[in-house]
């Protein structure tokens, strides 16, 4: 049945399509400020086209030593924070799929953490302690595995069918050989959508950056970025003194936005259903 | 009369090898369990150990446990502080404005989304609603201060219009507005995912049988839609009601600025300025820290309770 287009579909039409303009629109205006000369940005009040292009501000971001630097801490978080995830989410919920003695007790204890922590200081204090202060490993090693992540990834190996891992064992298989040749071959698709949720996560860390990391080398992608967009007009102080008056402060916060957030950008059109579903199957599981 | 007691111990020392029993077949899986219980054990419990600081004076020298008691004196210092009550009186108004203005935008727009009849527009409005919660706040914050400055965009078109121009970000009256609509911006769309997913899951039957009683489309959404995201839409709500002392920290220290500390300042930015920006009292901040959680934790067991009383699964 063909349902005739009213005037209520053309209402809730363009509702919808306000709505996705107001989030479209000042990504657009990131990229044209990234994108023209300062005197043109003065110039035109309101601009819907630019008239004049530059890639001076993107010149400028990749010939910063900080920015290539950051990307490549934050390349480094991002990969070894994500096995790490993996590795603990995924070990954590296959040896909780048992009946374990103290199986109950493990899980308390997990979600105890969820709903109450030991609050800024204690944490603060510990990584001093334990010698991680200033260590790239500070931004991988104190975020282990969501326990909502583990506890789905969990339901979905019980839900696999138990024959396939009875007869393996009679073929003598042992635990680990089940684990590893048919439970993760099988969860891939659930698996990957969580590796996707803790790269994002690792891709926009800064915070433990901030809070622990004193070696500018040593800084994140994010923190860098932070840096650049939170400074207001010290844009020209480390560069060489010819290229000051380049330098449009504006366009260079903008062309950092744009850079960072570019890779989030190209993929997520692809795997935004990815997303979607993982949050999904969290929702009908839980 | 006499065997009793005999079977209780067998039964006992049965039961205990049986356990053993059982902890040796799954030895491997506890090997397992370790590498993620070690972790648990030094970042989640270690810190919580650390709350004694809230009833300590902290040396640096002396460490966590050798510090001295100080009874209640850290919280004495911070109930006495007009910068905390401020701090929290701004935590719970930011959130509930979250709540009251924010919140509803998610369920109505899920209701929109699912009432447009054209699929693939649909999937393309969606890519974009969802876009902007995978962003990091240092980048929201990015684009929505250069979107405001004063020379930005939305000052030039409203100067272009003949209004006078504003400063969100300094404006004490309007900082919280846009502390509600930058998170509207970022969060909405992806708000709507679940309302979305238990709606997809209602019978199409009803909805064609309620065409041919000649109900209009208000009345589907009324009588068919509404009354099968409500459920879910309640636990939402009281799932934000128990996160609300954190009010969004990511946000507002990336937004915020001293000219807007008055409106702005919620309890971890507060505990945050305390320990990095002044000298810094570890024992005081505990204290700010300890009293967020509890609170916290109340609140959310209270929502639980209620949501479980309303009949539903409960949240925790």
């Amino acid at each position: 049945m063909k349902k005739k287009f009213t005037k209520t579909d053309l209402v809730i039409g363009t509702l919808l399509t306000l709505f996705a303009i107001a989030i479209l629109y000042p990504f657009y205006n990131s990229i044209l400020v990234s994108l023209v000369p300062q005197d043109v940005y003065v110039k035109t009040p309101f601009m819907l086209f630019p008239k004049k292009i530059t890639l001076s501000a993107y010149q400028f971001v990749f010939s910063s030593k900080s920015i290539m630097n950051g990307f490549l801490v934050t390349l480094f978080v991002t990969v070894a924070g994500v096995i790490y995830n993996m590795f603990l989410t995924v070990t954590t919920a296959y040896a909780l799929t048992k009946d374990i003695p103290g199986k109950k007790l493990i899980m308390h204890l997990i979600i105890f953490t969820v709903y109450f922590g030991g609050g800024l200081i204690p944490y603060y204090l510990l990584i001093k302690n334990i010698g991680l202060m200033n260590n790239l490993w500070v931004m991988v090693l104190p975020i282990g595995f969501w326990p909502m992540y583990m506890i789905i990834v969990k339901t979905f190996f019980e839900e696999l069918p138990v024959e396939l891992e009875e007869s393996a064992k009679i073929d003598g298989a042992n635990d680990l050989v089940i684990l590893f040749k048919i439970i993760l071959p099988l969860s891939l698709p659930v698996l990957a959508t969580f590796a996707l949720y803790y790269g994002v996560e690792r891709w926009n860390e800064w915070w433990h950056g901030m809070l622990f990391i004193q070696t500018a080398s040593k800084q994140p992608l994010q923190l860098v970025l932070r840096n650049i967009v939170q400074s207001a007009g010290e844009m020209t102080q480390n560069l060489p003194a010819g290229q000051e008056k380049k330098v449009f402060a504006d366009g260079v916060k903008m062309a950092s936005i744009i850079v960072t957030m570019f890779p989030v950008m190209c993929l997520f059109p692809f795997l935004q259903r990815y997303f979607v579903e993982g949050l999904t199957i969290g929702a009908v599981k839980s | 009369m006499n065997a009793l007691p005999k079977l209780k111990t067998d039964d006992l020392k049965a039961n205990t090898s049986t356990l053993l029993k059982k902890i040796i077949k799954y030895k491997y899986f506890y090997l397992m369990l370790l590498p993620g219980l070690l972790y648990l054990f030094i970042f989640k419990y270690i810190p919580m150990y650390g709350i004694q600081l809230a009833f300590k004076k902290f040396m640096f020298n002396k460490g966590i446990t050798g510090s001295p008691w100080v009874g209640l004196e850290n919280f004495r210092y911070i109930f006495s502080e007009a910068e905390f009550w401020n701090a929290v009186k701004n935590t719970v108004i930011i959130a509930f404005m979250k709540i009251g203005l924010g919140f509803w935008i998610s369920v109505v727009l899920a209701i929109l989304i699912s009432e447009l009849r054209a699929p693939r527009f649909k999937k393309k409005l969606q890519v974009v609603y969802t876009f902007p919660h995978f962003l990091s706040w240092v980048i929201v914050s990015g684009i929505v201060i250069n979107l405001l400055s004063n020379s930005g965009a939305i000052n030039n078109l409203l100067s272009i219009l003949g209004f006078e121009r504003i400063s969100p970000l300094t404006d004490k009256g309007i900082f919280r507005y846009l502390l509600v609509y930058s998170e509207v911006w970022k969060e909405a769309g992806w708000g709507t995912i679940l309302y979305l997913a238990a709606i997809t899951g209602i019978d199409p039957t009803l909805y064609e049988a309620a065409t041919i009683d000649g109900a209009s489309r208000w009345d589907k959404i009324k009588y068919i839609t509404w009354p099968s995201i409500k459920g879910l839409v309640v636990v939402m709500l009281l799932l934000s009601i128990g996160q609300m002392m954190n009010a969004g920290f990511m946000q507002i220290f990336n937004m915020y600025n001293p000219t807007v500390y008055d409106v702005a300042d919620i309890i971890d930015t507060y505990v945050y300025r305390i320990t990095f920006e002044r000298a810094p009292d570890f024992g005081v901040s505990t204290a700010v820290g300890m009293f967020k959680g509890v609170t916290n934790l109340i609140l959310l067991l209270t929502a639980d309770k209620v949501a479980k009383k309303m009949g539903h699964s409960g949240i925790i």
